[in-house]
C-alpha cells in the first residue's frame, strides 16, 4: 500500500510517499501562518507528482507535527513523539533512543524492544524555538546558517537559558566587535546545551544507538556541539528533516 | 527575492524648501538600534533630511549609510556636517561621531520637537527595549523605566512572527483592529511565550470552525505586547493630579509607535489619545541627538 507522511512544522511542512517500505517521493514546503491549508496541499501534490503517483494511488493519508490537525485529507494523525520513535525504528532497527530538534520542539524518547516509546520528554516552554532562534539570528548577522563549520571559533558565552537573553547577548558581542561567525558559534553552543537538557531528562537514558532527527540534525556546527555537550555520537539519517513525516507514514496511523 | 515580510520598508527623505547652503550649523543626529538605523539631518534646528535603514552587522557601516542617505540627491557631503552625534544601542561604534548621548534624553527631545512642548510622556518601543520617559514641563527628563530583561524584544518579536506567519508587518496591527471585543491575551511574559502560544492558536480547532479569527489572534498577540508596555508606564512617578488623562501628553516613538494595534491598546487602558506627528516616529531618537548636540 502507498501511505503518504505529512509533517506539519512551524517553519516547514514536509511530505513523504511510501510505497512498501520505500521512499518514492517527498517534498518541503515554508508552512507560513494563515496559508497553511493551502502551503500543506501544494507539498502533497508536489510530492505526488515527485513519486509520479496520482492522489487516488494513496491508501492512507498521516498527519503528524504542530500544524496536523490542518491536513484535512487524512486517515490518521499521530504526535510528533509517535512519529519521531516510528522513524528511528524504521531507518535503524536497533535504534535505542531518538531525539528530534526542530525550528520550535525539541524531544527526546527511548526506545523499548516490545513497546515502541519507552519513556519521552518535550522542551520546557523556555526551551522552545531554537531552530527559528538560530535561523533567524543568521539572517540578522548575515552569516550562512548551513555553512557554520564544527569546532568554529566562538566569541564567548552566551545566555543559553533563553532565547531572548541570547540575542540580546549575541548582538552584544557584535557591538563589541566580535565577528559575526564567531557570535553565532557561540549562539550554535548555546543552543545545544539548551537542547542537550532535554535528552539529559531522560531517567534512562539508552545511549547506545542514539537517532539525531529534525531541521537542525542537518547542521553540522550544531551536531557536533550538542555531541560534545552529552559526550556521545548520534546516528544521523541522510534526510533528517523528512523522519517526521517518513515516521508518520510508517506508523500507518496506528499507535504502538 | 522573498517578500520580507517582518521589515517594515527603509525609506528617506530631503527637504526642498530648505536651502543648506544658507544655514549656519548643519547638524546630524544617527540612531543606531539592534533591528534599524535612523538618521536625521537638521539645519539651523529644522529638519532637512531624514532615512531608516535596516541595521547590518557592522554598526559604523550602517551608520555611514543611513548618514549618506539622508543627505542623498541634495548635494550636501559628510564635510558640509558641522556636527554628527550618535545614541542607540551600537552609539560606541560609531567612531565618527563628535558626541554620543543617551538614547533616554534622545528620545525625550526628539518627542518634544515632533510632537510639541505639550508631551509629557514619552514611550519609545523599539526592536530591543521599551522606555518611558516622563518629562517636567520644562525641558529636563524627570523620571524613566526600561523593560526587565525578560520583556527585552518586544518589537523584534513581531518581525519574527510576521516572517513566520507570512503577514505584512505594516498590516498586522490595522488586522488586529477588526475584532469588537479583544481576547485574552497570549503570555505577557516573554515573547518566546507569546510565539509558541500564538502560533499554537492557528492550530486550534476553534481557528479552523472559525470561531476564533485570523485578526482576534493577531489581537492577542499585540494585546499581550501593549500589556507589558502599560506596565512599564505605569511604574514611571505619577504626573501631577489631574494631568494624568490630557490628551496630547502622551507620545509614542520607535518602530512599535507605527503600529495601531499596539498604540490604540495603550490609549485604550490608559484613557488617553496619544499625540500625533507628521514625522516617523522612528527618527525621534535621530532627531534628538541632533538637536541634543547644538
Amino acid at each position: 500500500m502507498i501511505i503518504a507522511g505529512i509533517d506539519v512544522g512551524v517553519e516547514n511542512t514536509k511530505v513523504v510517499i511510501i510505497d512498501d517500505k520505500k521512499v518514492v517521493g517527498c517534498a518541503a514546503v515554508s508552512t507560513g501562518g494563515v496559508e497553511r491549508p493551502t502551503q500543506i496541499r501544494k507539498a502533497y501534490e508536489m510530492a505526488l507528482s515527485a513519486a509520479g503517483i496520482s492522489e487516488k494511488d494513496v491508501g492512507a493519508v498521516i498527519a503528524t507535527g504542530r500544524g496536523k490537525f490542518d491536513v484535512d485529507f487524512v486517515s490518521g494523525r499521530v504526535t510528533e513523539t509517535i512519529a519521531a520513535t516510528f522513524a528511528a525504528r524504521f531507518l535503524y532497527p536497533d535504534a535505542t533512543s531518538v531525539m528530534s530538534v526542530g525550528a520550535d520542539e525539541t524531544l527526546a524518547a527511548t526506545i523499548g524492544k516490545e513497546r515502541l516509546v519507552g519513556e519521552y520528554v518535550a522542551n520546557q516552554k523556555c526551551t522552545a524555538a531554537l531552530g527559528t532562534f538560530l535561523k533567524f539570528l543568521a539572517k540578522r548577522l548575515g552569516v550562512a546558517l548551513e555553512e557554520c563549520k564544527p569546532e568554529a571559533k566562538d566569541a564567548g558565552e552566551i545566555n543559553e537559558g533563553c532565547v531572548v537573553f541570547s540575542e540580546l547577548d549575541a548582538l552584544s558581542l557584535i557591538n563589541d566587535g566580535a565577528k559575526p561567525e564567531a557570535v553565532m558559534a557561540s549562539a550554535i553552543n548555546a543552543t545545544a546545551i539548551r537542547a542537550a537538557t532535554v535528552m539529559n531528562d531522560l531517567t534512562i537514558p539508552k545511549n547506545e544507538r542514539p537517532i539525531l532527527i529534525g531541521g537542525l540534525a542537518k547542521n553540522a556546527a550544531f551536531v557536533s556541539a550538542l555531541e560534545k555537550v552529552l559526550g556521545f555520537k548520534f546516528i544521523i539519517p541522510e534526510n533528517p528533516e523528512f523522519c517526521g513525516a517518513i515516521g508518520a507514514a510508517v506508523s500507518g496511523g496506528k499507535v504502538a | 527575492m522573498v517578500k520580507e515580510y517582518g521589515k517594515w520598508p527603509e525609506f528617506s527623505q530631503v527637504s526642498k524648501e530648505i536651502d543648506w547652503k544658507g544655514a549656519k550649523l548643519i547638524a546630524a543626529g544617527v540612531d543606531v538600534g539592534t533591528t534599524s538605523a535612523q538618521a536625521a539631518i537638521l539645519c539651523d534646528g529644522k529638519l532637512f533630511g531624514y532615512a531608516n535603514i535596516h541595521a547590518g552587522v557592522d554598526f559604523e557601516k550602517t551608520a555611514k549609510d543611513v548618514i549618506a542617505l539622508a543627505m542623498e540627491g541634495s548635494g550636501m557631503a559628510a564635510k558640509d556636517i558641522g556636527i554628527i552625534s550618535a545614541t542607540g544601542f551600537a552609539k560606541k561604534n560609531v567612531k565618527f561621531a563628535s558626541k554620543t548621548f543617551d538614547e533616554i534624553h534622545c528620545h525625550a527631545k526628539g518627542a518634544r520637537f515632533m510632537f510639541g512642548p505639550e508631551v509629557r510622556t514619552v514611550v519609545d518601543m523599539g526592536g530591543q527595549t521599551v522606555k518611558a520617559i516622563r518629562l517636567f514641563e520644562w525641558d529636563r527628563v524627570r523620571d524613566f523605566m526600561l523593560n526587565d530583561k525578560c520583556a527585552t524584544g518586544s518589537g523584534r518579536n513581531i518581525e519574527v512572527l510576521c516572517a513566520q506567519l507570512h503577514q505584512d508587518i505594516t498590516e498586522i496591527g490595522s488586522k488586529s483592529l477588526e475584532t469588537e471585543k479583544d481576547p485574552e491575551p497570549v503570555s505577557t511574559t516573554c515573547w518566546a511565550f507569546a510565539g509558541t502560544e500564538t502560533l499554537g492558536l492557528f492550530g486550534r480547532p476553534e481557528y479552523r470552525s472559525e470561531k476564533l479569527s485570523e485578526a482576534e489572534i493577531y489581537a492577542s498577540h499585540l494585546f499581550a505586547i501593549a500589556w507589558r508596555v502599560i506596565g512599564i508606564i505605569g511604574r514611571l512617578s505619577p504626573l501631577d493630579v489631574g494631568e494624568i488623562s490630557v490628551d496630547g501628553g502622551l507620545a509614542f516613538t520607535g518602530g512599535l509607535a507605527k503600529n495601531p494595534g499596539i498604540t490604540a491598546r495603550i490609549e485604550r487602558e490608559l484613557g488617553v489619545a496619544a499625540a500625533k506627528s507628521d514625522i516617523d516616529p522612528m527618527l525621534a531618537g535621530a532627531i534628538g541627538a541632533a538637536l541634543l548636540s547644538v
